[in-house]
């Protein structure tokens, strides 16, 4: 009863197209002062206490890190170099832009962010070289969703946030699932560039390799730093997100010297303004999982699931498919935040592993992020391209396609995300 | 105005760069007082970096509740608008304005309530001392585990912010009335592959999806998008 009207209240306040984080906090003011005890003064308290911790504090770091290396050069470095080792192949430009989104989703842990620091580049040059608009822009949406899934990724920090699982073991666990994806849209691009014959690059030679390496080093270096400084134990992940904002900011202005020091006031500004954004929702949603958890909510969904027989493969096809729809109204921060606290006990009752779990939830998202009407790539590459949405949307199904095979694949094959964190002992 | 304007966007500018330092020189103090340089190990270890992580932790709440206000005025904030942004252009408003209020109204009574919040955890003990009156059965409040700052202080963030939060959402409000726009970020154009491009015009979370409102003007900016006409238009 009480769940039903959390979730109605909850449910109207957000399609009137409040702020999420506006609408979760309503509902549990409402909810606090219509049917329980609770002192409201616990409410303003829990705002702050919310997000005390020091395994959030990633995600503005990971921002900051983000933009710099954005603005900084250094994706255009890694194109470059990713150009120079897949251009000759078929697909040419189009794989390189998957491969240089690989790259770049290895030191930021946006999707959006991908896109346009590698989109912004290379969509251009691809029209330039001949692939027709929509080409380009299918490749780059999808490939740039990567970068949630391939370490470091703000998501899989919410996720952890919302359920304690350990950071770094996702992390881990976001390697080979990332990789693979890379590979299968990689094999579809290189398919569809075969068989409607695109422009491929000269081969380049090896010296010619060797200095786009050299160049991108310094970008390159930075995946070291992050997943060798987590792993090594080195740096705690927020550190590490400490760590490579510094460094990025250290490219970009001494060894690039691409940013100068007013872009940089800039870029602190808008990392701030965005990671401010996220934080708030985390806080109202830290509020409204206390809610849920004190009126036993997760516990009765769980005993309900259970009762009625379901399995793990019917609870995970449920989860999939109410991800998917929620992939519909909302970003995946609020997504994971929302329904992580209520769907994960129930996971943990049918021996879901949570690593896995989590990775189930972050390709979702990524599905998400690539269809309308809310893909924010899908937006992030209209703004580049200048295309329409209904037309961009035509011009990712192919590879969304093969991305949904794919989650059906993360999805009932646990080993492919849990294999590697467990091998180097961290779970 | 201005003032303000400025003084909150220096404000989360410098705690966004100082929390990183922080971390940065924490760590860096930690790795290099393992290394053994004669006088200068010994300078390090005397420093103490235990209270970094406290630090940070507060900078960055501060930042999150400026930086929250500083977000309504840029329009950052993300909603499910897809069912507004279908409604026909004056209809919309009407929730658009629902929303704001909305968001004053949270804003508001989270500000009422951890500004009673504060003063209940020691600004009413500080505020009399500091006046000389006497203190009758007024608690002194507590202090932060590492730094030893007064907690009243370090949570003063709830208060300051929400009530800058829902000044900035009225502000919003009137001028989405007299004006009919709401802040936006109008994506220029993004030049081709060239040596000094930077990828900035396209700021993700500040576009005109459907995870923001649609205001009355972005019509006359989008004229392709057919939606929010209430059906097709021949």
């Amino acid at each position: 009863m009480n769940a039903s009207i959390i979730f109605i209240i909850l449910l109207v306040l957000m399609l009137t197209g409040m702020p999420i984080s506006i609408s979760l906090g309503l509902t549990v003011l409402s909810f606090l002062f219509m049917f329980t005890q609770v002192p409201l003064e616990s409410v303003a308290l829990k705002l702050f206490t919310g997000i005390e911790k020091f395994e959030i504090m990633a995600i503005p770091f990971f921002i900051l890190a983000g933009n710099f290396l954005t603005h900084g050069g250094v994706a255009r470095r890694m194109i470059k170099f990713a150009t120079s080792m897949v251009g000759h192949w078929y697909g040419g430009l189009g794989l390189a832009g998957v491969l240089a989104c690989a790259l770049f989703a290895a030191v930021s842990g946006s999707s959006p962010a991908t896109v346009v620091a590698i989109g912004s580049i290379l969509m251009p040059a691809m029209v330039k070289a001949g692939f027709p608009n929509k080409f380009g822009a299918g490749v780059i949406t999808t490939s740039g969703a990567l970068g949630i899934l391939i370490p470091p990724s703000i998501v899989m920090v919410m996720y952890s946030v919302a359920t304690n699982t350990s950071v770094g073991a996702l992390f881990m666990a976001g390697v080979i699932p990332g990789i693979g994806l890379a590979m299968v849209l990689g094999g579809v691009t290189w398919y569809r560039a075969r068989k409607f014959d695109y422009p491929r690059m000269q081969k380049a030679t090896f010296g010619e390799r060797w200095k786009a390496f050299r160049e991108s080093v310094w970008g390159l270096l930075l995946i070291v730093v992050v997943m060798g400084g987590i792993y090594s134990g080195m740096f705690t992940p927020t550190e590490a997100a400490a760590m490579s904002a510094v460094y990025a900011f250290f490219v970009a202005v001494f060894v690039y010297k691409d940013l100068s020091m007013k872009d940089v006031a800039r870029v602190l500004l808008n990392s701030a303004n965005m990671s401010a954004m996220l934080l708030y929702i985390i806080t109202n949603a830290v509020l409204f999982s206390f809610i849920m958890t004190n009126e036993n909510i997760p516990q009765a969904l769980a005993d309900w699931m259970l009762g009625h027989g379901l399995g793990m493969i019917a609870f995970l096809l449920a989860v999939n498919i109410i991800l998917l729809l929620a992939g519909n109204f909302m970003e995946p921060s609020s997504i994971v935040l929302i329904f992580a606290p209520i769907l994960f006990p129930v996971a943990m009752k049918l021996g879901i592993d949570p690593v896995h779990f989590g990775i189930l939830m972050v390709v979702n998202m990524e599905v998400g992020m690539c269809h309308p009407p809310v893909g924010l790539n899908l937006y992030v590459a209209s703004g580049i391209t200048k295309m329409g949405i209904t037309e961009l949307t035509v011009a990712v199904w192919p590879w969304l396609l093969s991305m949904l095979a794919f989650l059906v694949v993360v999805t009932y094959v646990p080993i492919l995300s849990t294999w590697l964190p467990k091998t180097l002992g961290m779970m | 105005m201005k003032l303000l304007d400025h003084l909150e966007e220096w404000l989360i500018t410098f705690l966004m760069a100082a929390a990183t330092t922080i971390i940065f020189a924490s760590v860096v103090h930690r790795y290099l007082s393992g290394v053994s340089i004669p006088g200068l190990q010994d300078w390090l270890l005397s420093l103490n970096f235990g209270w970094a992580q406290e630090l940070c932790i507060i900078m960055f709440v501060w930042m999150a509740k400026f930086g929250a206000a500083y977000g309504v005025r840029t329009g950052i904030h993300v909603g499910v608008d897809v069912l507004i942004n279908r409604m026909t252009g004056r209809t919309r408003a009407k929730f658009v304005v629902f929303g704001l209020l909305a968001g004053a109204l949270f804003t508001g009574i989270v500000g009422t309530l951890g500004a009673h919040f504060v003063w209940e955890n020691g600004f009413h003990y500080a505020l009399y001392t500091a006046l000389g009156k006497d203190l009758v059965d007024i608690p002194e409040g507590p202090t932060t585990p590492d730094l030893e700052w007064p907690t009243w202080i370090v949570y003063s963030a709830i208060p300051l912010g929400s009530s800058l939060m829902c000044f900035r959402f009225l502000q919003v409000t009137v001028s989405f009335i007299r004006t009919g726009e709401l802040p936006h970020h109008d994506h220029g154009h993004v030049d081709g592959i060239d040596e000094t491009t930077i990828a900035e015009e396209v700021n993700a979370f500040q576009m005109e999806d459907n995870l923001h409102p649609h205001d009355l003007t972005y019509r006359k900016r989008h004229p392709e998008d057919s939606s929010g006409q209430g059906g097709k238009q021949s």
